[in-house]
């Protein structure tokens, strides 16, 4: 090897690449992530809301909507096809796509840019708390398919520790943006609302929308520590029973009896 | 009376692997001087704030009024045409730097080819070539015209792709000013033989789907293009074309 050493070339840097034209499946893989976040993740997360909602009328009310979800036809199929997948191909590809952007927010501290950041801090809490919540909630503790009844207990007693109590307050209000931008975001690259009016009218119907599922989650959560339904059992009611509950019982035993003496 | 002076603090390297230094300059102030004249003024007297005989100092410019798209470059922070950038209206000292999203030639200087390779990637053009005339085109109604006159001011200054979180060496974006162009020519009654070619180019990896929409662009845009509008409009046909090509197998 007795060749001349050439002069090192200045190092360029190469710079951004220009577009790949026709080239990879990114496209699919975005618009996928983009409309898994509204439905079914989107479409769940208002069921979940409306679920919890049923908490502030007790025990028994929301042990009977877990049960009636509990109850629908392929329930296990649809809460892998609908639920966890949804969400799991979402956030690891919403953290695939946040570690992909340079945000430039300290230069830039634009409106736009601000919700842009936010969007990213707000879908990694999410990911991090449904993890956790979804571990702790639906397969670890008391199998709540099998024992609906004892679902406000169980949330009860998670909420009972202050920390996890502070930390489902801020997922919710996370979420609740998530989703609520995630709308206007939505509407905004998929062509729906490329005007500028149109996208400001969505966005203050989208900050109403959000600013409406952060008050009813909250109000859920307070449904459980608010003290109203201090130490619900663990099975409020056996879930056979549960179709004549104890106060209607009062009002047809009179009726009951006096069937009996005719038919007698 | 002491002269009025204005500071700048300009950001140099003297090749693209040679390391960054900040030189701090003080010239005297003239009635609505603006950074482009400064940056002149510095280049043909290149004597630094403390007396020191520098190199003169490397910069694009050109037309000198925001029409040429040459002198973009970050004062104090921010990504913005120099030429259009009064001294007056700035915090001092004013601090000058290069473009942080383009291969670094020198100084203030960066090359921003990768524009023109995604404009071609595009087909962003009328083509007119024909070996016989081809004759007049068709009538391009004035609504149309109205529609498509702010698009078509694009001076391909890469304020846009410079200040877009999502136009880095990670995504390798095609950034803001390539998808008004699409729009633009797409709009186009001749341009708009390319249509389905240009939509399906932005289907690519780097292409539309990775704007974040944090509408940096349409904010930094020194002529005001309706960028975020541009966006919104070509994802959605881009989409409608990848569906049709999708059912049509």
């Amino acid at each position: 090897m007795a060749t001349a050493q050439q002069p090192a070339a200045p190092v360029v840097k190469s710079g951004v690449q220009p577009l790949r034209a026709g080239q990879g499946n990114s496209f699919l893989w975005h618009k996928l992530h983009s409309l898994l976040g509204i439905i079914p993740i989107g479409a769940f997360l208002l069921e979940h809301l409306l679920s919890n909602f049923e908490a502030l009328k007790g025990p028994a009310a929301y042990g009977a909507q877990v049960r009636f979800l509990n109850s629908l036809p392929l329930v296990r199929v649809l809460e892998w096809t609908f639920i966890f997948l949804p969400l799991l191909y979402h956030g690891l590809y919403g953290v695939w796509i946040w570690l992909r952007g340079k945000s430039n927010i300290v230069y830039y501290p634009w409106a736009g840019n601000w919700m842009y950041t936010a969007q990213r801090y707000t879908g990694i809490i999410a990911l991090l708390y449904i993890g956790q919540h979804v571990a702790r909630q639906r397969f670890m503790g008391v199998d709540l398919p099998e024992h609906p009844m004892a679902a406000f207990a169980k949330v009860q007693q998670e909420l009972a520790n202050p920390w996890m109590l502070a930390v489902y307050i801020i997922a919710m209000i996370a979420i609740c943006w998530h989703f609520a931008y995630g709308i206007w975001l939505f509407a905004a690259k998929w062509g729906i609302t490329p005007g500028e009016t149109a996208r400001k009218r969505l966005g203050y119907c989208c900050a109403a929308f959000g600013l409406l599922l952060v008050v009813m989650g909250l109000a859920s959560i307070w449904a459980f520590v608010g003290g109203k339904y201090p130490n619900a059992p663990g099975n409020p009611a056996p879930s056979v029973s549960l179709l004549i509950a104890p106060a209607p019982v009062l009002c047809t035993a009179p009726m009951l009896s006096s069937a009996t003496m005719l038919s007698s | 009376m002491a002269t009025k002076t204005v500071q700048f603090e300009i950001k140099r390297q003297a090749s693209p692997d040679a390391p960054a230094v900040w030189e701090s300059f003080e010239l005297e102030w003239r009635p609505g001087m603006n950074v482009i004249s400064a940056m002149m003024e510095i280049a043909a007297n290149p004597v630094t704030a403390d007396g020191h005989a520098t190199t003169p100092i490397t910069y694009d410019s050109n037309c000198l009024e925001e029409i040429c798209g040459s002198c973009a470059m970050r004062i104090n922070g921010k990504a913005r045409m120099a030429c259009s950038a009064l001294v007056d209206n700035l915090e001092q000292p004013i601090k000058v730097e290069p473009l942080t999203k383009f291969p670094l030639v020198r100084d203030l200087q960066v090359d921003r080819h990768v524009l023109f390779d995604n404009l071609m990637a595009v087909k962003a053009w009328v083509p007119v070539d024909g070996t016989y005339d081809l004759g007049a085109g068709p009538r391009v109604f004035p609504q149309q015209q109205e529609a498509n006159y702010p698009l078509s001011n694009c001076i391909s200054c890469t304020c846009c792709m410079e200040v877009c979180p999502q136009f880095n060496e990670d995504t390798g974006f095609v950034g803001a000013a390539t998808i008004a162009q699409v729009k633009l020519f797409n709009n186009h009654p001749t341009g708009q033989v390319f249509k389905e070619d240009r939509l399906r180019a932005l289907a690519g990896d780097g292409g539309i789907q990775e704007c974040g929409f944090a509408q940096n662009c349409v904010e930094a845009c020194p002529k005001q293009l309706p960028l975020t509008e541009a966006i919104s409009d070509i994802n959605r046909d881009v989409l409608v074309q990848k569906a049709k090509d999708f059912l049509r197998g």
